[in-house]
């Protein structure tokens, strides 16, 4: 059998639009980044990123810099530079979110990132929000989008409220928070052994689509899954108003990144980076619509981290695939 | 974005009749507030008098977001005589009045979307906003003074929405 013979053009340009990036969660317990193979996924439909990757649309500003610092051996007279040695191996990257989400707020801001709980009566007032009001147990028959609560529980959500699901916090140490690592508790005392304290840090939120009270199945069906997936029969609910983050905090974040532009011939450009901490803190851009209406973009500015390749050995901290064009030649 | 239009023109409506019940129009022997969108009329000659003609011109989108934005370009075009009773000369405080309605109509700037084809009309997911308006110089043609106001409309597509 002969295949019909393509007309390669030359190697083009590539041309793109914007870049897309995705966001997964590094394993800091035992060290394990979430590793992106473009050999196997590097054609994955952009909206439907493989699991774990969490689409966070479309980013601007996006910078990648090298910060490698390269070294010369110089012999002779005159000094002639005979071997370039790598003496450090760095790189940042920078660029604004457009929209704002927990995710991509918590990776702009750096530290801790927490969920404001809707506050008990009577509090005392806390820039990072006050005592949450009681959480609720999880029946049986919960899953990624469906918390099974007893119906009387149920009745205090409403439709198109927040929730945190996540264990009680009992005197932990270490990283805490379900399907991410949230934050870091080095002792009891230093988090006031509030059982909250891993529900007020915790990924693991979702809004509420609808609520059921009635019926054999009552509980909250969500309208986005949980990040942990599954709850576990230990979790409780508690609701939210929304979420706040600090300047200052002594967590950092690490998540693995993949930023992906599709060229305009089918070319694809690839930037992975299997460890990233944030390396700023909080702030914020505009870009004006129509004046006053302004845009408010997170900035956010990273520094990766290095990770041994499998292949070789080779530290390194980012890779970058180029998958070309289907009609040019290579 | 048909949505979004004719929530910015119910919102712009029924704010006129608050704002002044008094600024009504007869047209096709129906009694109403006096804003009209131009699309939705038949032609006219020329432009009635002392109402708010609506007229959507410019179209921008954003299509690297979540959901696609629409920037829809809205005019908002309005004419007057004055009245009889002065002789017309006082046109000049009557389209002063016409301004200061259309400020008093496009604030506060956005509304909850609404779906008026359906009968009651249904609220939707996101709100339509605006910009302030940005008022064109007075054109003069024999006794009529007009002038345009352009509002840029933001609305986000939702799903499912055409």
């Amino acid at each position: 059998m002969t295949t019909p013979a393509i007309t390669p053009m030359p190697a083009l340009p590539p041309t793109g639009r914007s870049v897309r990036a995705y966001f997964a969660p590094v394993d800091r317990v035992h060290g394990l980044p979430t590793l992106f193979d473009p050999s196997v996924n590097g054609r994955f439909a952009a909206s439907t990123p493989p699991e774990p990757w969490i689409e966070l649309g479309w980013i601007e500003d996006f910078a990648r810099k090298s910060t490698s610092k390269f070294g010369e051996l110089v012999t002779g007279s005159p000094g002639t530079t005979q071997f370039q040695i790598r003496e450090t191996v760095d790189a940042t990257v920078a660029f604004r979110f457009k929209a704002w989400s927990k995710l991509s707020m918590a990776l702009a801001a750096g530290s801790q990132h927490m969920n404001l709980i809707v506050p008990a009566a009577g509090g005392t007032a806390n820039g990072s929000g006050s005592k949450g009001v009681t959480p609720v147990n999880l029946a049986t028959g919960s899953t990624a989008t469906f918390l099974a609560l007893a119906a009387s529980d149920a009745a205090g959500f409403s439709a198109g409220s927040l929730v945190t699901v996540d264990v009680d916090y009992a005197a932990q140490t270490g990283y805490v928070g379900s399907g991410v690592f949230a934050a870091y508790v080095t002792s009891a005392s230093a988090v006031n052994s509030d059982p909250d304290y891993i529900r007020r840090v915790s990924f693991n939120v979702a809004r509420v689509a609808s609520v059921s009270t009635t019926g054999t199945s009552t509980g909250l069906q969500l309208a986005q899954p949980l990040i942990a997936g599954v709850p576990t029969a230990t979790m409780r609910v508690q609701p939210i108003s929304g979420f706040v983050d600090r300047e200052g905090g002594s967590f950092f974040q690490e998540w693995s990144a993949l930023f992906l532009i599709d060229g305009e011939q089918g070319e694809r450009i690839l930037f992975h980076y299997p460890r990233l901490q944030s390396m700023a803190g909080a702030a914020e851009s505009t870009s004006a619509l129509v004046p006053p209406l302004e845009r408010i973009a997170l900035s956010a500015s990273f520094r990766a981290l290095p990770v041994t390749d499998a292949i070789d050995g080779e530290q390194v901290v980012c890779f970058r695939s180029f998958l070309p064009s289907p009609v040019t030649l290579v | 974005m048909q949505n979004a239009k004719d929530t910015f023109y119910i919102t712009l409506r029924t704010r006129l009749a608050t704002v002044n019940p008094s600024r009504t129009m007869t047209l096709r022997a129906v009694t109403r507030p006096g804003i009209l969108v131009q699309e939705a009329e038949a032609p006219m000659p020329q432009p009635l008098l002392d109402a708010f003609a609506l007229s959507w011109t410019g179209l921008e989108t954003d299509l690297q977001l979540s959901a696609i934005l629409a920037q829809m370009t809205c005019e908002i075009q309005y004419s007057t005589a004055g009245t009889q009773t002065n002789a017309g000369l006082d046109r000049g405080r009557a389209l002063e009045e016409m301004d200061y309605e259309v400020l008093k109509l496009l604030y506060p700037y956005s509304a909850q979307k609404m779906n008026y084809t359906q009968n009651p009309a249904v609220p939707m997911e996101t709100m339509v906003f605006w910009s302030e308006p940005e008022f064109g110089p007075i054109v003069t043609l024999r006794d009529r003074l007009t002038r345009a106001a352009k509002v840029i409309v933001f609305a986000y597509q939702e799903q499912g929405e055409q």
